[in-house]
């Protein structure tokens, strides 16, 4: 919990009542690695904080392959916003993949720490902000770069993640096939 | 729910039909998988020609096939390894048969998710073969270094053995026809045999393992290229006695050739019941999700045309596996 505090201290002033607060509407949660957080056609209610680990959000398609759609490691936010906002059953599955420790929210107590605290909206704006952000880019690496340069970035964002990601995971987070993965693996290793 | 079933034995057309019937009901241990896509293979032809009706009887009329891949859509009390949704696949329990239908219910024990990496169709054509292989070669004791001897590498178990088999390590020798030798080369196998034009027995000599997936003599010939104290295993060869006595044949003795040829390589010989196993399926997922074992796929039916499909599988042409795919 205390990342999570650091964090948002450093996009607001925290008052001792706002910090209390948080920490009485969280639970802290350790997910053995397989277990799903949201499953795919389910109802969603929580958001979750990473301190620890990695999780994974994917869809899975109308002929049962799966689809990367996030990797979050330490200080990153996932949940199924698509089913939090239309209010609609999970899209997507959230697994994780080692061993993590999250901060869980209900997404509707969070939401609603604005009202007792409004310097929330500032914090929660910046966080949205950033989940934008991130989203443009890399839907534009994904329109601009060449596979082996996104697969470059990836490696620089999540330093050591193929220690414990499947092959298949990457690849369908790059959309590249797993052949292509093993071939940019193989061009880098030569170099 | 519509279901393709079997209603005499006979011949394929004259003896299957689509009939409406009722949705199985689920056991505490069992999941309702909503097939996506189901598998065929020469067991479900042998059964439809009456071949095997003194080993596994069935009454009429029954629901085909075995393989399945599908979304778990019920589960009993008991079950605490499957959530609904679950995306999953599975060889079915021979009590269970018929997975050509809307619905299977399937024991737990012998379901396992899917691998992520694959369709449906993909999931669907793995169960059978890949636990045949698996048990077959973990039966004999596969490890890297290994020379290993795979029949028939283009056939449905084939395919799946010399993945399997290279994954572990082993040195592959297959045999297949000449139209087929570029494929199976590209499945891994280190020595590609085309049967028309080269004689295998002079190719491999003092092989760890054979593995018998044609029958006649091949399970007796094995025993000129295994070397002392290899491992014969057969999954369509003579009955071992271990087997024969499961199968309540007390009196049974194996064929007085093939215990001979054992008795002088020292070698043991194991025919192999395949049996359903989930935790294996899983082994077999992650060996799928880390692309050390591809299926290999003939050609996919709509479930409609199922019987086309069956009997393409009967002319025993396919290239790897059939499958039907579910509207």
């Amino acid at each position: 919990m205390e990342e999570l505090i650091d964090k948002i201290k450093r996009s607001i002033a925290l008052s001792p009542e706002a910090e209390e607060h948080l920490i009485s509407i969280s639970r802290k949660k350790v997910v053995p690695k397989g277990e799903n957080l949201i499953r795919q056609g389910q109802a969603v209610n929580k958001i979750y904080f990473v301190t620890d680990g990695c999780l994974r959000s994917y869809c899975t398609d109308k002929n049962g392959k799966e689809h990367t759609l996030q990797f979050a490691i330490r200080n990153w936010w996932i949940s199924d916003y698509i089913a939090l906002h239309d209010k609609e059953l999970a899209t997507l599955t959230i697994e994780s993949i080692k061993e993590s420790t999250v901060i869980e929210f209900k997404a509707k107590e969070l939401n609603e720490t604005h009202k007792r605290f409004p310097e929330f909206d500032t914090f929660q704006k910046h966080l949205l902000e950033r989940h934008v952000v991130s989203l443009y880019k890399r839907i534009l690496n994904q329109l601009q770069l060449t596979a082996p340069e996104r697969y470059d970035l990836f490696i620089e964002q999540y330093s050591d993640i193929e220690k414990y990601t499947r092959n298949y995971h990457i690849a369908s987070f790059l959309g590249i096939t797993q052949e292509s993965l093993s071939r940019i693996r193989v061009e880098k290793s030569k170099k | 729910m519509k279901a393709l079933q079997l209603v005499k034995y006979g011949e394929i057309k004259d003896s299957l039909s689509f009939n409406e019937v009722n949705k199985p009901a689920v056991q505490a241990n069992d999941v309702l998988i909503e097939v996506k896509a189901a598998a065929i293979n020469p067991i479900d032809k042998s059964i439809i020609l009456g071949y095997l009706h003194s080993m596994i009887p069935v009454s009429f009329p029954s629901t085909m096939a075995y393989d399945v891949s599908g979304i778990v859509v019920e589960k009993g009390d008991e079950v605490s390894d499957f959530e609904i949704g679950d995306l999953v696949y599975s060889r079915v329990p021979q009590e269970q048969m018929g997975t050509l239908a809307e619905f299977v219910a399937v024991s737990s024990a012998a379901v396992s998710k899917k691998p992520g990496n694959i369709s449906f169709e993909e999931a669907a054509s793995i169960p059978l073969v890949g636990l045949t292989a698996l048990q077959s070669l973990e039966y004999a004791g596969i490890k890297a270094n290994d020379k290993v001897l795979i029949h028939a590498g283009s056939g449905g178990v084939g395919s799946f053995a010399i993945q399997y088999a290279k994954a572990k390590g082993a040195y592959v020798y297959t045999t297949t026809s000449t139209a087929n030798v570029q494929w199976v080369k590209e499945l891994g196998a280190d020595r590609v045999i085309d049967y028309k034009t080269e004689d295998y027995k002079a190719i491999v000599n003092d092989a760890d393992i054979v593995f018998d997936t044609l029958g006649q003599n091949y399970a007796l010939e094995a025993f000129e290229v295994i070397k002392q104290g290899g491992k014969v295993v057969s999954v369509v060869g003579p009955l071992d006695e271990e087997s024969a006595h499961m199968f309540g044949m007390a009196d049974y003795k194996l064929p007085e050739d093939l215990a001979k040829a054992c008795s002088a390589k020292a070698a043991a010989y194991k025919f192999i019941f395949m049996h359903p196993n989930g935790a294996q399926l899983a082994e077999i997922k992650s060996m799928i999700e880390d692309e050390n074992i591809k299926p290999v796929i003939d050609k996919v039916y709509p479930f409609s045309e199922s019987i086309e499909a069956i009997e393409h599988l009967a002319t025993g042409r396919a290239k790897g596996k059939i499958v039907m795919k579910m509207s």
